[in-house]
């Protein structure tokens, strides 16, 4: 596995940059531990200020530093994108394998269920869910709505992931010799599946990061604890853009967006090195 | 023609089944809420005056009594089932007595329209791209609007649509940015109408676009890479066919069978971009409807405009899972 | 590549034609002759519904109660056009009999509803007895409990039958930002049922008529009626606008973008940071101060409302002492970035409450004294307003007022004294203790104060909410703020709080009267704990003195003077008790901007009214406005 990421960071240039950008933000995102302001606090520095030597990315009307706040907000949405992709993961293996594996009756009622998740609009449920939550709605809380509800798309990718790999031969050869299903799952198709799933980790934290930046600048999640969405809410409650504020809104959009390129950028290099036809054309290509 | 028919039953069957399970957990999320449309009514209509107690209290009574809020949860389900089966959803508790699909037939076609035409466009545009950047590998024009595209593309709508805002609100203002049409322009088929419509959902179109290109380009450049190696292509190519007619009728007639799924699969994720758009552009539509309803604890409203938007998202991917294989005589339903 | 080229170009014109055609905002209407308005409701849901009296989504500020409707009587929260006090269908001030169970009005004539039909006594009577026989409409409730019957001697005159004595029951009829409306007989005669009539196109009796409206809720258009003479507001001359279009411009930063551009001309609301951004940068803007804090203080005071049957807060020892732990200058900062009037006392300081209340009692307020347990304070700082004003001084320049007057006019008078140690002494008087830097109740448990804040439906309570709950933490009590956006009104009824942001006290603003919020605080409507209060003694305080003093009211009449003497004994009262912590008045940031009109009302030369355009007083700024070309 180590020797992949590694030969993927020499030769593909755009898994590099991925790196590069997302290794960025997580840095950037554990400098919130140096903070010396506490992340809720306002008015702990003079409001409205421009970035400068002593405040790098400027203040906020509320009295904030950007750039420590940022660090905060960074490190807030990542982690519950983080946590979403994490939950959903298990909800869409679950059902991916299980659904690949048994087949008949089993996978079609599975699938039928998933496909009304995928055609579902996800937004006005969530909507709907934070009305119903309201002031009891924490990150948390969130994180396992949005989990429970951004897993299909994924599941059917697992899921013919799994129908491919048990009808090769090397499946039936270790059923013959006597494998257990759990010990051919772990040990032999794990590899195979394990690429998917990255794949699949890195587009749902996309997916949920973006959807927490919609909820949260429309105020509808829990506005006292900084993320990005929750930054820019408080910006346009400030009318920032118009009073001249602008880097309040400027650094948290850059750096979500360079979080969000660097996480497309992973996905799709490692999505192309799992694509055997691509990586074909790799080859003739580099033959060529 | 027997196996098609059969493939057909078993989608609409499929569909049935989304719908009632879309339908039910819409109507179990908005009951779960611990928003009393009676109290919120009561609150709103004497916030401002100084209705004495007493009188609130006669109030409350007689608007529970209005409502109809009355019954075992079972037997309003039943009733809610009864009703919706002949597209009826009732009185909206927060407009009473004015039926939800009253109101919601009003903002509908508005939020149809956003939708229907980004989509297409997006689509249109995407796919096109694609397949050229596909074909034509090294050409710098193409390889760079493939790098802007793949570089939109993750990028969260809301994003999207307030960069635009500041730009064109703020920065260079050349196009409205509130509102479905000008102020006071008479509706009908006459030019002024029209053309207001057009130019007020310029931006929420373009922000629209401009991400979903992203998407539709990158699957289209890679099917269309592989289609590209394919023996028949090479030997058109040989045989002196003529470029476009190789791109037009071989390669990307091929290729599109895939997006077309795909397109299907995404119809679900496009409504979000109704509610994102609506709020930041002022556009009308069930979005901000939606929005209004849920504050209001109009649970009527809520669960008319969540089964409506599962309806029409679910008919949309019937008709295009239903309308494929006639097109495409490779697919064979078994 | 060429056809990309043709494709760029073609481009380019599109948006140049459309740019040109970006300018006008409204089609067909002469700019120069239409008064463009924000309505704070938003888009309307269902915006065909024009029967103010059935309680449905239409809307009511849309202009259709401040320029189509009309009813008895007007108090002006501020001075008003010819007084506070204006007759409107009336033609003069109610009377009443000796005991307050019969109210006669005297109707004005010449009135004329928009389609050419009289106004006279039918209307009004059928009006109540319409509400008295049907549930379920708006204003049902207060006829059938009050009105036992109704009758028109003459064609002019009407007679109420009271159930009960009743010295307010005029208040039904005059208009505080509404009233109940006056129904045209010759049109709801005709309904069969009322609750399910849309009244569209709504006939007015005001001096306006619908000219046209967006269906799906965005705008609403009004025009001046030809026959404007045979209106109430005729007698003050022939309104100044002849269109007046009520829109929803949107979030609080494209307010000020449209005005700006000169595409709104009345903004209801928006940040303060808006506010500061379009004073300095258009110079035809203007807010109700010419300058700071500009904002238009409304009758209505938020404050600390602390839930009176929760234990903690039972001893008002504990009360002052969190009252005295505030900062009132950083939480005006934090609120209203200093914009804010401050009022010390449970009355809010704008209209000629200033006149009634807050100057005759300063003096009291210096002489106030207070016993931590130790000693006796003087808790009083009358000098905070000026401390505010001076601060501000160095980055607002000359924005800041400097008079005596002004200043307390613009920022208020005094505040409590921001003093920890007293704080201290008096926590410790009620038994609370200190371990090691958090506070103890008397039962040994963690000192915890939850402040709810509604979140983003109202952000200057929120941040206010904030900055209070961060200085009680400071001080070592375990203090947060929890956002109940949207709840608020449930949790607030149902006594689910600690402490929160609101308003339990809201009044005329013009009169000094203070019935409309008093009454409802006799100890008779407080709710059990677990059961919804009814408004507005959101703090559920129960005092002996405090009914004697309502019940006398009560006994007065509505003009009598010994009614402002009784309304000082609730100052007093209410300081001494501290039953929720007053901070200051309710600004909003209404912005005016003068380059299509002038004659907007002002705090300094014409307060005639206020300028906040959803109140149904707001009709007094149609006489008065004239256009600038």
């Amino acid at each position: 596995m180590f020797g992949v990421l590694r030969d993927l960071f020499r030769y593909r240039l755009e898994f590099r940059f991925g790196v590069i950008l997302t290794g960025f933000i997580v840095a950037f995102a554990a400098l919130s531990l140096a903070s010396p302001y506490p992340p809720q606090d306002q008015f702990v520095v003079p409001p409205d200020l421009p970035p400068s030597w002593s405040y790098w990315f400027g203040t906020t009307s509320r009295g904030q530093d950007v750039f420590w706040l940022l660090t905060f907000a960074i490190r807030n949405t990542m982690l519950f994108g983080f946590s979403v992709a994490i939950l959903s993961r298990l909800i869409s293996i679950a059902f991916g394998m299980w659904s690949g594996y048994r087949g008949g009756l089993v996978d079609r009622v599975l699938m039928s269920v998933n496909d009304t998740f995928i055609v579902i609009p996800l937004f006005p449920l969530l909507v709907l869910f934070y009305f119903v939550m309201r002031d009891r709605m924490s990150w948390p809380l969130l994180a396992l709505a949005m989990a429970s509800l951004g897993w299909a798309y994924d599941a059917r990718l697992i899921r013919a992931v799994a129908l491919s790999l048990k009808s090769r031969e090397f499946t039936q050869q270790c059923v013959f010799s006597g494998m257990r299903t759990r010990e051919i799952v772990f040990q032999e198709h794990l590899p195979y599946v394990l690429p998917i799933v990255f794949y699949t980790t890195l587009n749902n934290m996309n997916w949920s990061i973006g959807l927490e930046v919609t909820l949260s600048v429309l105020g509808f999640t829990d506005i006292d604890t900084p993320t990005v969405g929750v930054m820019i809410f408080w910006a346009n409650q400030h009318t920032a853009m118009v009073a001249g504020i602008w880097w309040w809104v400027f650094f948290p959009v850059l750096f979500v967006v360079i979080l969000f390129i660097g996480l497309f950028l992973l996905a799709i290099s490692i999505n192309e090195y799992i694509d055997p036809r691509s990586r074909l054309a790799r080859i003739e290509g580099a033959s060529r | 023609m027997q196996a098609y028919a059969t493939y057909a039953l078993k989608r609409l069957a499929q569909f049935a089944l989304v719908v009632f399970i879309g339908i039910n957990l819409a109507y179990l999320i908005t009951h779960a809420t611990p928003i009393d449309p009676v109290e919120q009514t009561v609150s709103a209509a004497t916030a401002f005056g100084n209705t004495s107690p007493d009188a609130i209290r006669m109030m409350r009574a007689s608007l529970r009594e209005l409502y109809g809020l009355e019954g075992s949860p079972w037997s309003q389900y039943v009733a809610f089932w009864r009703r919706v089966l002949i597209g009826d959803f009732g009185p909206s508790l927060s407009a009473f007595p004015t039926p939800v699909s009253a109101l919601i037939a009003q903002a509908l076609p508005w939020t149809v329209g956003l939708l229907t035409v980004s989509t297409c466009l997006a689509f249109a545009l995407g796919n096109l791209l694609g397949g050229l950047a596909g074909y034509f590998r090294d050409n710098r024009i193409l390889k760079v609007a493939g790098i802007a595209a793949m570089a939109v593309h993750p990028i969260p709508y809301y994003i999207m649509a307030f960069v635009m805002l500041i730009v064109f609100g703020y920065l260079w203002p050349v196009l409205p940015i509130s509102g479905g049409y000008r102020i006071n322009t008479p509706w009908g088929w006459n030019a002024a109408f029209v053309l207001s419509v057009a130019t007020h959902a310029i931006l929420p179109v373009a922000s629209l676009v401009l991400v979903g290109i992203g998407g539709w380009f990158v699957g289209m450049r890679s099917l269309v890479s592989n289609i590209v190696t394919e023996d028949y292509v090479t030997y058109a190519e040989l045989a002196g066919v003529s470029r476009g007619r190789i791109l037009g009728a071989y390669v990307m007639r091929n290729a599109l069978a895939p997006q077309v799924t795909g397109l299907a699969m995404s119809l679900g994720s496009v409504f979000n971009g109704a509610i994102i758009t609506e709020q930041v552009f002022g556009y009308p539509g069930i979005g901000t409807l939606l929005i209004q309803a849920v504050h209001a604890g109009d649970y009527s409203l809520v669960v008319g405009i969540a089964s409506i938007s599962i309806v029409a998202v679910s008919v949309a991917v019937l008709i295009i899972d239903l309308l494929y294989p006639l097109l495409d005589p490779r697919v064979k339903v078994s | 590549m060429r056809a990309l080229r043709h494709l760029a170009l073609a481009l380019f014109l599109a948006v140049r034609a459309v740019s040109a055609g970006a300018e006008e905002l409204i089609s067909d209407l002469p700019r120069n002759e239409t008064l463009i308005v924000e309505n704070p409701e938003g888009t309307i849901k269902n915006a065909g519904w024009f029967n103010i009296w059935a309680i449905n989504a239409g809307g009511q500020s849309t202009g259709l109660q401040q320029l189509a409707m009309d009813t008895l009587w007007y108090i002006d929260p501020q001075h008003g056009l010819d007084g506070v006090w204006m007759n409107s269908l009336a033609a003069e001030k109610p009377i009443y009999n000796a005991d307050f169970t019969e109210m006669t009005v005297k109707l004005r004539s010449g009135i004329y509803w928009s389609d050419g039909v009289e106004f006279s006594a039918d209307d009004l009577v059928f009006t109540a007895e319409l509400h008295m026989k049907t549930k379920g409409l708006r204003w049902s409730a207060p006829f059938q409990i009050n009105v036992a019957s109704v009758s028109a001697p003459d064609r002019n005159t009407v007679v109420f039958k009271l159930k009960k004595p009743n010295s307010r029951f005029h208040t039904l009829f005059t208009v505080r930002w509404n009233a109940v409306w006056i129904m045209p007989k010759h049109i709801f005669e005709k309904v069969a049922d009322p609750l399910k009539f849309d009244f569209n196109k709504p006939v007015s009796l005001g001096a306006y008529v619908l000219h046209g409206y967006d269906p799906n809720g965005k705008w609403f258009i009004w025009q001046l009626r030809d026959d404007w003479q045979r209106t109430t507001l005729g007698r003050y001359g022939k309104p100044g606008p002849k269109y007046v279009a009520y829109i929803d411009p949107g979030p609080p930063d494209k307010r000020v973008i449209a005005q700006l551009n000169h595409e709104l001309d009345i903004i209801h609301d928006t940040s303060a940071e808006g506010m500061f951004t379009l004073a300095r940068q258009s110079k035809t803007s203007r807010g109700w101060f010419k300058g700071f804090p500009y904002a238009h203080p409304d009758p209505t005071l938020p404050a600390v409302i602390f839930n009176l049957q929760n234990d903690t807060f039972k001893d008002r020892r504990v009360r002052w002492a969190l009252a005295l732990l505030i900062d009132i200058k950083a939480v005006s900062m934090a609120s209203y970035r200093g914009a804010a009037t401050i009022s010390a006392i449970a009355i809010p300081p704008t209209g000629t409450h200033t006149e009634s209340y807050h100057a005759p009692l300063e003096a009291w307020l210096k002489d106030f004294e207070l016993d931590t347990g130790k000693r006796k304070i003087k808790p009083y700082d009358p000098d905070i307003g000026k401390e505010i004003a001076d601060m501000l001084r160095p980055s607002m320049g000359d924005q800041i007022p400097t008079s005596a007057d002004d200043i307390a006019k613009a920022f208020g008078r005094g505040w409590w004294k921001h003093d920890p140690a007293a704080a201290t002494e008096l926590l410790q008087a009620a038994g609370f203790t200190r371990r090691g830097d958090a506070w103890m109740t008397p039962e040994g448990k963690p000192f915890t104060v939850h402040v709810v804040v509604e979140g983003d439906l109202r952000p200057v309570m929120t941040r206010a909410g904030s900055m209070i709950a961060q200085q009680w933490r400071q001080f070592g009590i375990d203090a947060k703020t929890e956002v109940a956006q949207g709840t608020l009104p449930d949790r607030r009824d149902a006594g689910d709080f600690d402490t929160m942001i609101a308003w339990s006290v809201e009044t005329w603003g013009g009169h000094p009267d203070l019935s409309f919020f008093l009454d409802s605080w006799h100890s008779q409507f407080v709710a059990r704990p677990g059961q919804r209060q009814t408004p507005r003694n959101w703090q559920r305080w129960s005092s002996p003195e405090l009914d004697k003093i309502i019940e006398q009211i009560r006994t007065v009449g509505f003009d009598d003077p010994k009614g402002v003497e009784l309304g000082q004994d609730f100052v007093k009262l209410a300081v001494r008790e501290m039953p929720i912590i007053p901070l200051m008045a309710y600004n909003v940031f209404t912005v005016m901007d003068q380059t299509y009109w002038t004659g907007y009302p002002n705090a300094e030369s014409d307060p005639y009214t206020d300028p906040v355009p959803n109140w149904g007083n707001s009709r007094a700024m149609m006489v008065r406005l004239k256009p600038t070309k």
